[in-house]
This record gives C-alpha cells, structure tokens and sequence, in this order.
C-alpha cells in the first residue's frame, strides 16, 4: 500500500483524513484510484487535460515528481505520496 | 535575529516595488540565523482561470477574489510557482541550508501576517514535517508607506504568529 498525504483544502473530501492508504503503480493510477473511493478529488489535483495542475506539487516520499518522470513516476510498496497546495498567502482576509 | 544581506534585502524591496500593485513573493534561505540565498518566485494569481480559483480557495475566499479583475486578485494575494518553489527547494537542499523564509508583500497594508497568511503557513505546516523541510519563518515587505519599505519576520505556530528581529547586514 501507498500512504497519500492530502492537504488540509482537500479533506473534507477524505471525510476528514489526512492520511489515506491506495495503491498504484504510478502517480497516475494512484490518483485515479484515490478518485474511485474519493470522487471528484482528481479534479482538484489535475486539470480537464489530466495533467496534475500548476499550484499543487506532488512529492514522492522527499521528491517533486517534476523532478522524477511526472505523473508517470513508478511507486512501489510503502512509498508516501504527499500533495502539497502552493505557497499562498496575501494581505486581504 | 535573524541577518539579512543588505543585497537581498534591497533586492526583496526592489521585488516589491517592481511588481506594485501586485504582490511579490518568493524564498530566502540561510543557516546559523544568517541569510544567504535568495529566490524571486512568480505570484501566479493574476494568471490563473475562474476555474482554477475555484479548486485552490475555499468558498468564502473565493467569492471575494471573483468579484476582482485577475490583475486586481494580485493586489491583495499571492500563490507561488510550484516548479520555482521547487527548483528552490532543491537547491536550498543541495547548499544543506536549514533556516526557510517565505516572503511576500503587503501594498497597501502593514507588514503584519492577514488571517490567511496564517491560515496558509498553517496547512503548509501540516505537510511540511513528512517532506523533511526545515520550519519556515514568513516575512512580509510593506509597501504601505511607498518611501519607507517596512520589513517584519514572523514564526507562525499554532494559528499564532510571534515576530521574529530581523537585520539589513
């Protein structure tokens, strides 16, 4: 199994969690089947082209997959996959 | 306290100024409470499609930025580039650099953390760990009085933010 980290804008979606357990063998399959048990969760990660969308950042265990082979990058049993929001932030509210 | 060199401290202000009315933002990152390494990231924000708000902000949020103009969303709000954030990150792991600073700036108000700058590092914070990156300071640059840039850091803890001194070296 594949620990996946979700951030704290994607939760209500993991009724709350934020750790959840999926399999895959690449970042890709594991977000598909992460969308089977959380439907709608792929379209907040990629966008309409199924590409993983410009202001989340995937890590592999430490690694960006931008750094690694995208949202092709191969997992393997005990990986940790963590989806991390951009860095915002700003003066209003 | 936290050293700044006055050339990446110049430079921050410089960032600010340039990009005015938008935000600014970016990474600094040094070791031993001295700065050493500086990174200008883009402020997406201004970029970004109705449909890409929609899936970044909360609900409540999202209705104030959608009634803005994209250009205006920028005036009051940031969101880094995720590859510069992570070319950053990469680096500041290969130079072995342990003290993270996220910047930004404040046009119009003072260098004080808003409720989502803190809601921000917060979420940020519970990632942050498991990615063995080191705890990041957030400094902002205000840009409310033009001719007198004024710099604060801040330790973000818990939903609270304690100021943390900061030099020009």
């Amino acid at each position: 199994m594949i620990t996946v980290r979700i951030p704290t804008p994607l939760r209500p979606m993991t009724g709350g969690k934020g750790e959840v357990e999926a399999t895959g063998g690449s970042v890709l399959e594991l977000i598909d089947h992460l969308n089977g048990a959380h439907p709608g969760l792929k379209d907040r990660i990629c966008d309409e082209q199924g590409e993983v969308r410009r202001f989340i950042n995937i890590y592999v265990n430490e690694e960006d997959i931008r750094f690694l082979t995208g949202k092709e990058t191969p997992l393997k049993d005990g990986d940790e996959v963590s989806i991390v929001p951009a860095i915002a932030g700003g003066s209003h509210g | 306290m936290i050293s700044i060199p006055a050339t990446i401290w110049d430079d921050m202000i410089a960032h600010a100024r340039e990009l005015d009315p938008h935000e600014c933002c970016g990474v600094l990152a040094g070791k031993d409470g001295v700065i050493s390494a500086q990174y200008r990231i883009t402020n997406i924000l201004a970029s970004m499609t109705e449909d890409e708000l929609t899936t970044f902000f909360e609900k409540g949020k999202l209705s104030d930025l959608k009634n803005l103009s994209p250009d205006e969303r920028a005036d009051i709000a940031f969101i880094m580039d995720t590859m510069e954030f992570s070319s950053a990150v990469k680096d500041i792991r290969q130079k072995e650099l342990t003290l993270p600073i996220f910047y930004h700036s404040h046009t119009s108000s003072p260098a004080r953390p808003s409720e989502t700058d803190i809601k921000k590092a917060m979420d940020f914070e519970t990632m942050r760990e498991k990615l063995n990156f080191p705890e990041p300071r957030h400094l902002i640059i205000s840009l409310e009085e033009k001719s007198h840039p004024v710099i604060r850091a801040y330790h973000i803890q818990n939903s609270l933010s304690t100021e943390v001194p900061v030099q020009r070296q």
